[in-house]
């Protein structure tokens, strides 16, 4: 029973189990496991070379040895690669071979034990590559981690460092067998060191990584820059950290440029804040990122209440729309910005200035500078030249009707006197030679006198146009440009001009002639204002019943007393109000323009209420004289 | 009141339909909310205008500079205003399949959008028209005085 129960204990064994018997090694007992092992039939009475199964060559080498010798042998880990099935899958098994002795002690036979060693064997044979893996990567870790420039290191949960790349030793000067720990915090900048302690601890203690720069002293006593990151190894979210580990890297030069792009950012705009002038920066958008100084002084407003596009909120209201409009076209197409506007100041009074804005690009994209000068004194300067110019140009042309009206009234005189003359000549006899040769000396005077006079009006004519070919002229157009010129009158009386050309817009007549009209009429409705209300003046080109052109100038001012006779009003240096500056010599040119071309003037005045001039280009006795 | 003027980035370029969830959900927020103005999107560029009470309008900056689909934030201006420009709340941007999105309450095609309403000041318009410009660039930029009825 007992015997039985062993052997079928043994068939089960998941083990392959088998005896030998004799020097030939024949099978004489085989369990289930050794069976399918070999899968070779029956193998009872069969001998161990007649069923090559499984082993590898040499085995059988061994078995007879065991049993010639009586010594066990144990075949660690081998390959039964016959097993169809086992060679795919890589299975290996332990062979243990014990020599079975017969009761005088000789061998009888071998005792076979197999065991699948598979999962033990592919366990170590992976711990062997891992080991491999492991060296190799130690290996490219260490050149890795030696050849960067940067120094690498670990440091522990205490603070203490458990490996620092040679680099650290190479940048320090230390010799190898410096204590790290101790000499590592003497070599920070005093100013840096207790920071990066407090630093470097705060990190730990929180489990988390770290970056921070440094100075660090160099072989060679300089202490220069570093940036020191470093990271926890973390296993699991619940235990806390036991190493980082980081690298340390020069970044001095990096800083020093960074410090010099600060510095020279910083000194520029202390140039710009110093400067007292608008000046401003705006991105490739065109929104405006920074206003100096100066802008905040002259305007009033701090940078965010003037804010990105604030600066359109300084113009004068009647030109911000154009200028926003022209900024958008200058940040759409990148054309330079450039115009003359009122800015207001922040005692609310504007001054012009021109805006000029340029898209330049410097370290960091494309941006807008721009910059706004007060022109505001020029733009004075030239007002008040203007107005010099315009005075000056004014006397220049009294003076020249001045010798023009003196060369023509003088005309007359001497033309009676030639005629006194030649009656003098023809009747009175002189008996002295001498005497007629002095009637031919007054004779040469009196029309060299004549030749002077006319020489005299021509040159004021040429010079002034006043005889220049007519030609069609727009009569809005040119009452527009000789209203130009008067504007300082103009603005500075406050009057209200009513232009209406509606009815004759077009009149054929000298430029020159129509200009001086104009100009003299409505300067002096300009000049007689009645002080106490506000100047308007109506000027109206119209036509005649009979269709012919007429012009008509209306003021509220002072008015004058007409004299009896009309042409008194036109003499020369005839002044109606003495305390009123001027030549006097204005409507007497007039006058004559338009008789001289044909034309007739009227006046109706009533004082205290205004004139009214009324000329007709065309009508009158002279017609043929054009 | 106040209106508030912002630029951003989108995280990655938003699909169309990202857009009209947007839409839809900002058309009926800002219903709810008295929140009105318009918003401009191309090519990953953002930027909104958008007006109403102090704390909402506030509120509602906070949530958008935090949401996570754009980045890079930039608030222009943040001025308290007299009285609204916009009666209502919309949307602009050029959908990769416009069919469906002509009908769309609250959408507009880039080049229909009105040019700024007078209420605004010159600056604040032209502000308007520089976000715009920063958006859909100089080519779609110009507002189109054309628009079909
Ligand atoms: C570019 C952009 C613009 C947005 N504009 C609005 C807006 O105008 N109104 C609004 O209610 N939400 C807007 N949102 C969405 C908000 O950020 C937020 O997702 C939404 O209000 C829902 O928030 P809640 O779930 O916390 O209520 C915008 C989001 C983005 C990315």
């Amino acid at each position: 029973m007992q015997e039985q129960h062993l052997q079928d204990i043994l068939r089960r064994l998941p083990a392959g189990v088998a005896t030998l018997e004799g020097p030939e090694l024949r099978y004489s007992f085989v369990n289930e496991a050794f069976a399918r092992l070999l899968n070779a039939g029956e193998l009872l009475g069969r001998t161990v070379a007649e069923v090559p199964g499984p082993w590898p060559a040499d085995l059988l080498g061994v078995m007879q040895q065991v049993y010639r010798t009586g010594l066990g042998h144990v075949a660690k880990a081998c390959p039964l690669c016959d097993d169809p099935t086992a060679r795919d899958e890589g299975v290996y098994y332990d062979v243990t071979l014990e020599p079975i002795c017969a009761a005088d002690g000789t061998v009888s036979g071998l005792l076979l034990f197999v065991v699948d060693v598979t999962v033990q064997e592919q366990a170590r044979q992976r711990t062997h590559e891992l080991a491999i893996e492991t060296r190799r990567l130690d290996a490219r870790l260490r050149v890795l981690s030696e050849t960067a420039p940067q120094i690498t290191f670990t440091i522990d949960a205490a603070g203490r460092c458990e490996y620092v790349s040679p680099q650290w030793y190479f940048f320090t000067g230390q010799p190898r067998t410096s204590d790290l720990n101790a000499i590592w915090p003497l070599l920070i900048h005093p100013d840096d060191r207790l920071r990066v302690l407090y630093q470097s601890e705060a990190a730990r203690n929180s489990g988390t990584g770290w970056s921070y720069e440094y100075r660090l002293r160099r072989h060679d006593g300089q202490y220069r820059w570093m940036l020191s990151r470093a990271l926890p190894e973390l296993h699991t979210a619940a235990t806390p950290p036991l190493h980082w580990h980081g690298a340390l890297t020069e970044i001095h030069d990096q800083r020093e440029l960074a410090e010099a792009l600060r510095r020279g950012e910083a000194e520029l705009r202390f140039l710009a804040d110093s400067i007292p002038e608008l000046i401003w920066t705006a991105s490739a958008e065109g929104f405006v990122e920074y206003y100096n100084q100066y802008t905040g002084d002259y305007s009033g407003l701090t940078t965010a209440e003037l804010g990105p596009t604030g600066w359109i909120n300084l113009l004068h209201p009647d030109e911000q729309a154009g200028a926003a409009r022209q900024w958008v076209h200058s940040v759409a197409t990148g054309e330079e910005y450039e115009g003359v506007f009122r800015m207001r100041r922040h005692d609310g009074r504007y001054r012009w200035h021109i805006i000029r804005a340029r898209q330049l690009t410097d370290g960091q994209g494309p941006r807008w500078f721009g910059a706004c000068t007060d022109v505001d004194d020029q733009h004075r300067l030239r007002q008040v030249l203007q107005t010099q110019y315009d005075e000056l140009a004014q006397a220049n042309r009294d003076l020249d009707t001045f010798v023009y009206t003196a060369s023509h009234d003088l005309k007359q005189p001497v033309l009676n006197l030639r005629g006194l003359f030649d009656e003098l000549r023809r009747t009175a006899t002189f008996h002295d030679p001498e005497k007629t040769q002095m009637l031919v000396m007054v004779d040469e005077a009196l029309t060299q006198l004549d030749l002077t006079l006319q020489e005299l009006a021509a040159t004021v004519r040429d010079q002034r146009g006043l005889s220049a070919p007519v030609e069609e002229l727009d009569v809005r157009h040119v009452a527009e440009e000789v209203l130009l010129g008067l504007r300082v009158q103009v603005q500075q009386s406050g009057a209200e001009i009513e232009l209406d050309t509606d009815e004759a817009p077009l009149l054929t007549y000298g430029r020159a002639n129509l200009r001086s009209v104009l100009h003299n009429l409505i300067s002096n409705a300009l000049k007689f204002a009645h002080p106490d209300r506000t100047p308007h003046v109506q000027i109206r080109s119209f036509r005649t019943a009979d269709g012919h052109p007429g012009l008509q100038v209306q003021d509220n001012g002072l008015g004058m007393v007409l004299p009896d006779e009309p042409a008194a009003v036109f003499q020369p240096f005839t002044r109606q109000h003495p305390h009123i500056g001027g030549s006097g010599v204005g409507l007497y040119l007039v006058q004559r323009i338009v008789s001289s071309r044909g034309g007739r003037l009227e006046v109706e005045s009533t004082v205290g209420e205004g004139t009214t001039f009324t000329i007709y280009w065309e009508e009158g006795t002279a017609a043929d004289h054009v | 009141m106040k209106h508030i003027v912002y630029l951003s980035r989108a995280v990655r370029p938003l699909s169309d339909q990202d857009l009209q969830e947007l839409l839809a959900q900002c058309r009926r927020d800002n219903a709810r909310n008295g929140i009105t103005g318009i918003l401009f999107y191309s090519h990953g560029n953002i930027a909104q205008l958008f007006e109403g009470e102090d704390v909402v309008a506030e509120t509602l900056f906070d949530k958008i500079a935090q949401d996570g689909r754009h980045s890079h934030v930039q608030k222009l201006i943040d001025r308290p205003i007299s009285h609204r420009s916009f009666a209502d709340w919309h949307m602009a941007f050029h959908p990769i399949e416009p069919a469906g999105f002509e009908a769309l309450q609250g959408f507009l095609l880039p080049q229909h959008v009105p040019a700024p309403p007078e209420t605004l000041s010159i600056a604040d318009a032209t502000l308007v028209e520089l976000v715009r410009l920063a958006v859909f660039g100089p080519a779609a930029a110009a507002p189109d005085t054309a628009t079909p009825a």
